[in-house]
């Protein structure tokens, strides 16, 4: 009965609009009440749930991404990869999906993404005659490159949920691979759709053009080198190289670039702020729900319920996929990694899979659940910025849906995509 | 009713002042976090003194920041919600859903509040390491963040009311139908 009070509540909140945070933490409450454990020890989770040092590193990443969108390394990099790979056919779907990966290792947040490439990039492909939800469908797809290259604050939020115990690093570097294939496929059904549609190309300007571009993009660039380099190296931790990251993030925007200004900084503050609060009062109520969870044995019962359907691997992968494919279509992406990871990770690890190589497939999998209806973050952003209805850019995403499914299926049946990085780490 | 619209337009005054004031203090929180970590680093690899004390004290604030400011994101509805019902039901029963969505805030405030406070008095005797600060220190922003809820929501249940009994849409509407897309786009902007 406890059980069904906590899942209960917790689909009646999120049904009847209730923000996600509160309703973990309000079925957790109740269902503490309802079983006489004391609801004392729920405050204490919900305290304790953030008072974690690696969960430090978010709010450093979430500001470094601030700095550098108030400080405008976004239009540097849209200039280097319009250089690079605009002369191709349909050249600015390409330039987006370039972009979104460069920028995605600065930001490590979709939603960031989407709002900043897709304000620079979806006006100026409209009016050079690209359809507006092929505009909006390339932005908001090539996104998830936010989260699957490092560094990506949902992958702390992986780790945590995952009990500790794993290596940031390793996952990050896992991360990378995938990122880039999952971009190489956005990239082709790009070019596919603007071959049959004949979109136009842009002017190639040179080499020396692509190389200065480069230049002027480097120093924000290496904002990511900092951050995953200083945690690979071990010479600081990742919380401490987040730090330092967004420093070094103000030193180049203000110093470099002389692009940030009292007010952009204070923006920035102000929007890293709100941010950290939304991602961490969502980690703090999830560990309440998390002890319910370990409380009532739901892990060990999903296990159970699994392989009584089938006890072959590919089946429940493919199950595991097809669940967080769904749930991410209906719900936040952070909330679903906190809840999710500890209830479906037993089940992967006693297949065998290794927690990092599942901690890639849930980002790009709950990924996709961003860019879908009838809830999806970067769906509504891009939307919104193109100023296409929500059904009219669906339409036509199915192509940059397959890519990023079939680069999915890459991670899940070959651990070698995410894994050859990391192991040759150590 | 002019009576109970002016006395949740006074309200809703007063708790933009305290919202504002949360977010400033917030924001100082967390360019202290990052400046005190500035500081570790250069004690540890300069000074060959690594400070001790600062990702203790970087724990506390990051507690500040978040059970504070997340408060004042039920003010300003930036939380992520799924509105796919309030999306479907007319104005009148959307009202009355809302109605029932803040109680239930205001209850989980409350239960916040008085048990945040009862963690904070059971822990005052232990202390914090490194900080020598009692540990019930760290409960006190999850009291404060009930409170606010309570108060946040309070006010939100009144311009819902109000709503409900006039049939009028709120003035902020827009920003509650699609919370995520407005605060997207006024970054933006």
């Amino acid at each position: 009965m406890g059980l069904t009070i906590l899942f209960g509540l917790f689909a009646l909140g999120i049904f009847m609009g209730v923000p996600v945070a509160y309703t973990i933490g309000i079925a957790a409450v109740a269902t503490f009440a309802y079983e006489g454990l004391p609801v004392l020890i729920a405050f204490q989770r919900i305290e304790s749930g953030i008072s974690v040092f690696s969960l430090l590193a978010i709010p450093f990443f979430i500001f470094a991404g601030e700095l550098m969108l108030h400080g405008g390394i976004a239009a540097r990099l849209v200039h280097l990869a319009s250089s690079a790979v605009g002369w191709m056919r349909g050249g600015l779907g390409q330039v987006n999906v370039f972009a979104s990966m460069l920028f995605g290792g600065i930001s490590g947040s979709a939603v960031a993404d989407v709002s900043a490439l897709g304000s620079l990039l979806i006006p100026v492909m409209k009016e050079k005659g690209y359809s507006a939800d092929y505009a909006v469908n390339v932005t908001v797809t090539s996104s998830i490159a936010g989260i699957m290259i490092p560094p990506s604050h949902n992958m702390i939020l992986y780790v945590v949920a995952a009990g500790g115990g794993m290596s940031v690093s390793k996952l990050f570097m896992a991360g990378i691979v995938p990122g880039v294939l999952m971009c190489v496929g956005l990239g082709i059904a790009a070019r596919w759709i603007a071959i049959r549609k004949n979109f136009p190309t842009e002017k190639f300007e040179g080499w020396k053009i692509v190389l200065l571009s480069a230049v002027y993009a480097l120093p924000g660039l290496f904002t990511a080198v900092i951050i995953v380099g200083g945690a690979l190296s071990g010479i600081f931790t990742v919380t401490e190289s987040g730090a330092i990251g967004a420093i070094y993030a103000i030193l180049v925007t203000v110093i470099v670039y002389r692009s940030l200004s009292l007010k952009a900084f204070w923006t920035a503050v102000i929007n890293a702020v709100r941010t950290t609060a939304m991602v961490m009062v969502l980690v703090a109520c999830a560990s309440a729900f998390g002890y319910l969870l370990a409380y009532y044995s739901v892990p060990e019962q999903l296990t159970a319920l699994l392989y009584f359907v089938s006890d072959n691997p590919i089946v429940i992968l493919l199950v595991l996929n097809l669940m967080l494919l769904l749930l991410g279509m209906i719900m936040d992406m952070a909330a679903l990694i906190l809840i999710c990871t500890p209830i479906f990770l037993p089940v992967v690890v006693g297949l065998g899979m290794d927690p990092i190589q599942f901690g890639v497939l849930m980002m790009m999998n709950l990924g996709l659940g961003l860019c879908t209806p009838p809830v999806g973050a970067c769906l509504f952003v891009g939307c919104a910025i193109g100023d296409v209805p929500i059904q009219t850019a669906v339409k036509t995403i199915w192509p940059f849906y397959i890519a990023i499914l079939i680069a999915l299926a890459l991670v899940t049946f070959v651990p070698a995509v995410s894994m050859t990085l990391p192991n040759m780490i150590g | 009713m002019s009576k109970l619209r002016d006395v949740q337009i006074k309200l809703d005054r007063v708790l933009s002042v305290v919202s504002n004031t949360i977010q400033f203090i917030s924001g100082i929180c967390l360019v202290v976090i990052v400046g005190t970590f500035a500081w570790l680093v250069y004690g540890r690899y300069i000074l060959n003194s690594t400070p001790t004390w600062v990702e203790q004290l970087a724990l506390i604030l990051v507690v500040v920041i978040t059970f504070l400011s997340s408060a004042v994101g039920l003010k300003e509805r930036t939380h992520l919600s799924v509105d796919i019902l309030p999306y479907m039901l007319p104005q009148k029963l959307r009202s009355l859903l809302f109605m029932v969505i803040d109680l239930m805030l205001i209850w989980f405030g409350y239960m916040m509040m008085t048990k945040s406070y009862d963690l904070a008095v059971f822990n005052w005797t232990t202390e914090i390491p490194l900080l020598d600060i009692p540990l019930g220190v760290r409960s006190i922003p999850l009291i404060i963040s009930g409170f606010l809820i309570i108060l946040f929501c309070f006010n939100n249940f009144l311009r819902n009311l109000l709503s409900f009994l006039t049939g009028e849409e709120p003035e902020d509407e827009d920003v509650i139908v699609n919370p995520l897309t407005e605060a997207e786009l006024g970054e933006k902007s």
